[in-house]
């Protein structure tokens, strides 16, 4: 659950009047179906494509990787022929955290989809800009990701191989944000993701190695007006299983919902219900920039289990204030059951800065 | 040392400079012509300069960092091209445009409209980046969080406008007000909702989404330029020619250099043209700081001798004498400097910074000093000055003391060899210039044509003077035949009196030549040019405003409309023209047809032969083409060949243009659009109740109607005021030549009041006197008329064969207007003899004298 | 010291006979002369050869060590702002000038302050008898005025030579009386040479000597 729908949606206020029935409704109950689903929906408001993980390069070094694809429906232009027609926007971000030096270095572009330059295909993974690009392959073998990225300070080009099918999350794939259940998105992850490729950091190509997670998610509608902001987080499991959970937090900072999804090792994945997570928070970290503080190491109490989250490093921040006015944090994190690292993922912190949308 | 080197600075200041005081008059008409001069150059180029450089900032502004544009006809291109553009691995960032020139109904004005993809824009023109102000986003927001976000997307409404500061200005607008536009004839509703800060101060443009500019004025597939930043490392020659393969026919690749310069190119020879009339000013100063010299220095002669025997060395004698014209030239200079920047003040206040001619609109100029101008035109008028004094500081060095001590002897100095020779050198390399091409589209070696014939003309006088004088007849009057004696034996007096004459008059009349044949031939085009009764359009040919077929029909069916005759106006870019020809789509062969100077109307048409084009004497001279040659034009992004079949004469368009059949425009690029419609109406009809009825049909709003005759006076109105300013200038150097004449046979009557003493004693009476110098004067005035005319026509030969072609590539018929030439010149002669009677009655009144002495 | 050798002068080069031939002339300082002389023998040509104004042909004059006839023009010019003082039959008072500035001419050409200049004009107008009058123009005077400024005008530099062409032609005779006696009584006071040119034997008498020019020279006047 990517900051980048707040961001998204941020830029889109003043057409908030666009209302959420200009779009289709996240229903419960609509089964998701492979690999139709894996494309983009444009009838949905907001959709993305989310890739976090870890990397390991031939040095040993390891580094925390993001790249998101971002489809948004601006409701703007849907009766103009023009190629134009700003109806779909396209927006890519991509952040590596590397501990050498200390801060999240990131990109990203934004445009409105407009063939071939620009877009989010339906039926199947690809979503690009220009030459940034995410697609999904799966004519030969098992089915595998590509994604491209070429920065200024950075490049990513990685393959990214799945190790089992999509993993719906919430109630097969419908998932409630909040105990209202208009707030809901479609939800799907596919965790445990073989990575290989290569980066290029400081002008030097890496041939990396790792592991990753992709979300993809579309709603209309998730975040209501008394929310203040969210946890998340994905992690793969050493033993080869995976754990989803998020916190949508109110204004006074408890918890609005609750929710989660958890594979134990090879066992079928189970949806945790509201009372079966709980986030507690643990070591504060303030940000030079910002000044916000975030905690930046965690208690999770999940489904009877205690695991504890620590960061790569702590200056993860994400300093939107001259570009989209959003400040949120999204890093690498280990997890730890009773000292023992049990797996890697990504965590994902927002509203601690200011409420990230007013929708 | 003093400025003189010798002899004190007092000497400079009370000998020297004191004496332009005391001749006041001559003075100030010397001050007038340098400061008029100085004034009107420096004005032009202060306008121009500002309009020029705020063109070019607007340009580099608007073209932000792109390495190359791609451009295509005003209508456009199809927009397919830019993603083949943008995804070319020589590009970086393509960022697409889309230019309209909208009318705003109700406003006379057009509004320049951007559409931009602002997520390209940044990358390559970050200035037209637009900022979202919504009324509410002051902080009314109790939290604060979400206003002071940017907000880009409101931008991509398709009825969002941003104005930039000058458009906001000039429109009154603010973010929030409705802005209506005109589409072909129809009004599209927009709204102000914000801004484009980095637009600059002088730059009058609007920015919206390109795809609500596309839909909203009805251009959907239509851009008319992509801007481009090329990848790193990649040169922009060989890009250019990689990436114009892309590019269908009509549309091409130029630096944004190229590109500014299409507009300062057009308008170079227009600019030039100005500046010359203020040269032209300038040399009528010069010329006058020359006759009032000279006859300062005559005046002085006496007391040049006498200083000359106190000990002042002929150096200082010289340098004093300079530097009196030095310092006229400074202090008229100063007068132009201020007169000028209060001119160009009060021009861009009044008619903005294209001075009438449209070359430059869009751009809001501001007044700027600009020091190294200035100082230059300062230079100017202090260099007039000083040529102005040279000869006659060099007459008066010259002078031998000890015979400018004995009195009366003033009639030497009139002495002057006729100077055949030199003139018809002068008159040889004139013409040879005229054979010569323009350098850089500017006819220099004409104007310096211009400049020797004036010389030949000064150095003709005394010639001229002596052969008259043998023509007149030997008997008749003793009054006749003393002036006669007097000329002939002094025909340096017809130089000093006669050569503000000549030079004048020589002006006068090659400007009323040109003046005259421009006219007429303008009228026979305007006349053959707007046959129909009346013409309705929907907006400029460049801006937003069109008719469609639909409104054509509609027209056509009202009451009291015998036919309607429609045109289509587009540019076009042809491969070897940089600058953009003018297509012009409209019936000709069974109308009145065109202003031809060659080929035919009615081209023989036969299966497998190309359709017929008329292009106008720019386009052929520019490209060097004639009668039954092929010309290829890009339509409908193909190359279509058409045959040249005419060449017709056009005053509107420098960049050159050609003429298709509507029905051939129509069938290649299926643009049934109108611009103007020419409508003949049913004999009786009155086209007053057909206007009325016209807007009854399309609207108050968006038509503008109007009479040929109308038109045509509006035009000629136009042309009448452009040369007022030079009919202006002429007025002073004529009334300054008079007035040369009347203060030198003031001068003679005070220097010979020795010889019509004699004169008297003689017996001839008083009045006798009078009439002989009234007489002297008339001869020396026509003769001067004689030479000036001569002049003048010449020099009118160069202007309306030599100089007008090469600058706007247009030709005329040159007429003699012989009448007001008759005139003019009687009433010249006439008016000489009257200024030189009073002149010499109030010279020979004992009184008077002093008076007349003390202010010559 | 001035001495003329064997001036001799044609009037025009046209004209083959000469105007005056072999005249000689020595003077110091303090001596003045008069030369009388036939109407169109050449008695202002004579002083204009002596100021270098006309050049001569034949013959040498040198004023102290200077060899007037052998400098250039611009030299000559030098020479006569300097070392002459003229006083013409025809005033030559400058019509816009005051008179202190009329008499400041020759100083202003010798590049002196303007003040001092004016000082030194002033004192010499106060000896001419025009003391408070150096700020009237000379439209006001009358012909004896304008001749006093004129022989201000002469003397105000202090020069070595003095040359007076019919100084008193334009006057009536108890005015031209008093100029004279001004004239030679500031030639004498400034030790200069005084020279004269007149057809007046009244004037002539004012000369320590007078000769008479002829067309063979110089000779004493024996009237």
């Amino acid at each position: 659950m990517p900051v980048w729908l707040a961001l998204t949606l941020a830029l889109c206020w003043p057409i908030a009047f666009a209302a959420a029935s200009d779009f289709a409704p996240v229903i419960e109950g609509r089964p998701l179906a492979f690999p139709a689903d894996t494309g983009a929906h444009p009838d949905y408001r907001t959709e993305w494509w989310y890739i976090t993980g870890w990397l390991t390069d031939e040095t040993g070094i390891e580094r925390g990787f993001q790249v998101t694809f971002f489809r948004v429906g601006t409701g703007i232009g849907a009766d103009n022929p023009s190629r134009f027609a700003p109806r779909q926007l396209i927006l890519a971000h991509a952040a590596i955290a590397d501990p050498s030096v200390g801060s999240l270095i990131h990109a990203e572009r934004i445009e409105r989809a407009l063939e071939p330059l620009a877009g989010a295909a339906m039926g199947q993974t690809r979503a690009w800009i220009a030459d940034w690009e995410l697609a999904s392959d799966a004519t030969d073998g098992p089915e595998r990701y590509r994604t491209r990225i070429e920065a200024d300070d950075f490049a990513l080009d990685l393959e990214l191989v799945t190790t089992g099918p999509p993993l719906p999350n919430g109630r097969g794939g419908f998932s409630q944000k909040t105990p209202d259940p208009s707030n809901a998105s479609y939800y799907y992850s596919r965790p445990q993701l073989a990575v290989e490729g290569r980066i290029r950091l400081d002008g030097t190509d890496r041939h990396v190695t790792g592991h990753a997670w992709l979300d993809h998610e579309w709603s209309s509608e998730i975040m209501p007006e008394e929310a203040q902001g969210w946890d998340w987080i994905g992690i793969n499991l050493h033993d080869g299983g995976s754990l989803m959970a998020f916190r949508m937090r109110g204004r006074d900072g408890s918890a609005l919902w609750t929710s989660g999804t958890l594979r134990d090792g090879a066992a079928p994945a189970r949806t945790l219900v509201p009372d079966e997570v709980r986030f507690q928070p643990g070591r504060l970290w303030q940000s030079p920039r910002t000044g916000t503080r975030y905690p930046v190491e965690w208690t999770l109490e999940v489904a009877g289990r205690t695991l504890r989250l620590e960061p790569l490093m702590d200056d993860q921040e994400l300093d939107g204030r001259r570009s989209t006015g959003i400040v949120y944090w999204e890093g690498a994190v280990r997890v730890y059951e009773a000292d023992r690292e049990v797996g890697r993922g990504y965590l994902e912190m927002t509203g601690y800065a200011q409420r990230p949308d007013s929708l | 040392m003093g400025i003189l080197g010798s002899g004190n600075s007092a000497a400079l200041r009370h000998v020297f400079l004191a004496s332009l005081r005391r001749r006041r008059l001559a003075t100030a008409l010397s001050l007038l012509a340098i400061a008029l001069g100085v004034a009107l150059g420096l004005a032009v180029q202060l306008i121009h300069t500002a309009a020029l450089d705020e063109l070019d900032r607007g340009m580099r502004l608007l073209s932000g960092e792109a390495d190359l544009q791609v451009v295509g006809p005003r209508s456009g291109f199809d927009d397919a091209v830019y993603a083949r553009i943008a995804l070319h691995p020589t590009v970086a960032a393509a960022s697409p445009l889309l230019e309209i020139q909208a009318r705003l109904p109700g406003r006379d004005e057009t509004l320049r409209v951007f559409g931009i993809d602002l997520f390209r824009v940044a990358q390559v023109t970050p200035s037209l980046l637009p900022i979202v102000e919504t009324a509410a986003a002051d902080g009314e927001d109790p939290e604060g969080s979400d206003a002071d976000r940017p907000d880009r997307l409101a931008a991509l409404q398709p009825d969002a406008l941003f104005l930039s500061p000058a458009a906001s200005t000039r429109l009154e607008l603010d973010a929030g007000d409705a802005v209506v536009v005109q589409v072909g004839i129809g009004e599209a509703r927009l709204r102000v909702a914000g801004s484009v800060p980095s637009a600059g101060v002088g730059q009058v443009l609007a920015v919206m989404d390109i795809a609500g500019a596309q839909q909203t004025f009805d251009r959907i597939g239509r851009l008319t330029r992509i801007d481009l930043r090329l990848a790193p490392g990649i040169e922009r020659g060989p890009a250019q020619e990689l990436l114009r393969d892309l590019l269908p026919p009509g549309v091409t690749l130029l630096t944004p250099e190229e590109t500014a310069s299409e507009v300062t190119g057009v308008s170079r020879a227009y600019r030039v043209n100005l500046t010359m009339l203020a040269a032209i000013a300038l040399l009528t100063g010069g010329f006058l700081v020359f006759s009032t010299q000279w006859l300062a220095v005559v005046r002085r002669r006496r007391e040049f001798a006498f200083l000359r025997a106190l000990g002042l060395d002929r150096n200082s004698l010289e340098r004093g004498l300079l530097t009196e014209g030095a310092l006229l030239g400074l202090i008229g200079g100063i007068a132009g400097v201020l007169l000028a920047y209060l001119l160009t003040a009060l021009a861009f206040r009044l008619i903005g910074g294209d001075l009438g001619a449209g070359f430059f609109r869009g751009v809001a100029p501001q007044l700027r000093v600009e020091p190294v101008l200035t100082l230059a035109y300062l230079g100017l008028g202090v260099l007039a000055g000083v040529a102005g004094a040279w000869l006659p500081a060099r007459e008066a060095a010259r002078m031998v003391p000890a015979r400018g001590l004995r009195a009366g002897d003033e009639a030497e100095v009139y002495q002057a060899r006729p100077r055949r020779g030199a003139a018809l050198i002068a008159l040889s390399v004139a013409a040879l210039l005229c054979l010569l091409p323009p350098i850089g589209g500017v006819p220099v070696s004409g104007y310096l044509a211009v400049a020797l014939i004036l010389v030949a003309a000064v150095l003709a006088i005394p010639g001229a003077t002596v052969g008259a004088m043998r023509l007149l007849p030997v008997r008749g009057s003793l009054v006749t035949r003393l002036a006669r004696a007097r000329l002939a034996a002094a025909p340096g007096q017809a130089v000093v009196a006669g050569v503000g004459v000549v030079a004048s008059v020589a002006l006068a009349v090659s400007m009323a030549i040109m003046v005259d044949s421009f006219r007429d031939s303008l009228d026979a085009w305007l006349t053959r040019m707007l046959p129909a009764d009346l013409y309705l359009r929907a907006s400029d040919s460049g801006a937003s405003g069109y008719l469609d077929p639909d409104a054509v029909a509609r027209v056509a069916a009202l009451p009291g409309v015998a036919g309607v005759r429609p045109v289509r106006f587009e540019n076009l870019r042809i491969g070897e023209v940089r600058e953009a020809i003018a297509l012009i789509a409209r019936p000709v062969q069974d109308t009145s047809g065109l202003p031809l100077v060659a080929g035919t109307l009615d081209p023989p048409a036969g299966p497998g032969t190309d359709p017929p084009t008329w292009i106008s004497e720019a386009l052929a001279d520019r490209l060097d083409l004639g009668v039954d040659d092929p010309l290829a034009l890009p339509l409908g992004e193909q190359i279509q060949t058409f045959r040249i079949v005419g060449i017709w004469r056009d005053y509107a368009r420098q960049q050159g243009a050609a003429v298709i059949e509507l029905e051939t425009f129509r069938a290649l690029t299926g643009d049934r659009r109108t611009n103007d419609l020419g409508l003949s109406l049913a004999p009786g009809t009155d086209p007053v109740e057909v206007m009325s009825a016209i807007r009854a049909t399309l609207g108050d709003r968006v038509s503008e109607m109007i009479l040929p005759g109308e038109l045509r006076s509006m035009i000629l109105q136009v042309f009448d005021r452009t040369f007022l300013a030079t009919y202006l200038m002429l007025a002073v150097a004529v009334t300054i030549g008079l007035f040369g004449i009347g203060t030198t046979f003031a001068a003679l009557a005070s220097s010979r009041q020795k010889e019509f003493g004699i004169l008297r004693h003689l017996g001839l009476p008083r009045r006798r006197i009078g009439t002989l110098l009234a007489l002297e004067a008339a001869l020396t005035a026509a003769v001067g008329v004689g030479v000036g005319l001569a002049a003048g026509a010449a020099i009118a030969l160069v202007l309306i064969r030599v100089i007008n072609p090469q600058s706007f590539h247009w030709s005329m018929d040159m007429q003699l207007p012989l009448a007001t030439l008759l005139v003019f010149g009687s009433a010249m002669i006439l008016l000489a003899a009257l200024a030189a009677r009073l002149a010499g009655r109030q010279a020979m009144r004992q009184d008077a004298v002093l008076a007349v002495r003390e202010d010559w | 010291m001035l001495s003329i050798e064997n001036l001799s002068k044609r009037f025009d080069t046209s004209l083959d006979h000469p105007l005056f031939e072999q005249v000689s002339l020595h003077l110091s300082p303090g001596e003045s002369v008069a030369v009388m002389g036939e109407s169109g023998v050449g008695k202002s040509t004579f002083l204009n050869c002596i100021a270098g104004l006309e050049p001569v042909d034949g013959g040498r004059i040198r004023l102290r060590d200077t060899e007037v006839t052998s400098l250039d023009e611009d030299a000559c010019s030098r020479m006569r702002r300097r070392e002459l003082g003229f006083v013409f039959q025809a005033f030559h008072v400058l019509p816009h000038l005051t008179l202190a500035q009329n008499v400041a001419l020759p100083l202003w050409l010798l590049d002196e302050q303007e003040a001092v200049a004016d000082r030194r004009a002033r004192a010499m107008l106060e000896r001419v008898g025009l003391g408070r009058r150096g700020d009237d123009w000379p439209r006001h005077l009358s012909g004896g005025e304008l001749q006093r400024v004129a022989i201000a005008r002469a003397l105000v530099h202090a020069p070595a030579v003095v040359l007076c062409d019919e100084p008193t032609g334009n006057l009536d005779p108890e005015r031209a009386q008093g100029v004279l006696e001004l004239l030679f009584e500031g030639i004498h006071n400034a030790g200069a040479i005084g020279i004269l040119v007149t057809h007046s034997r009244a004037a002539a008498a004012h000369a320590d000597r007078i000769l008479r020019l002829t067309a063979s020279g110089l000779v004493a006047d024996v009237g």
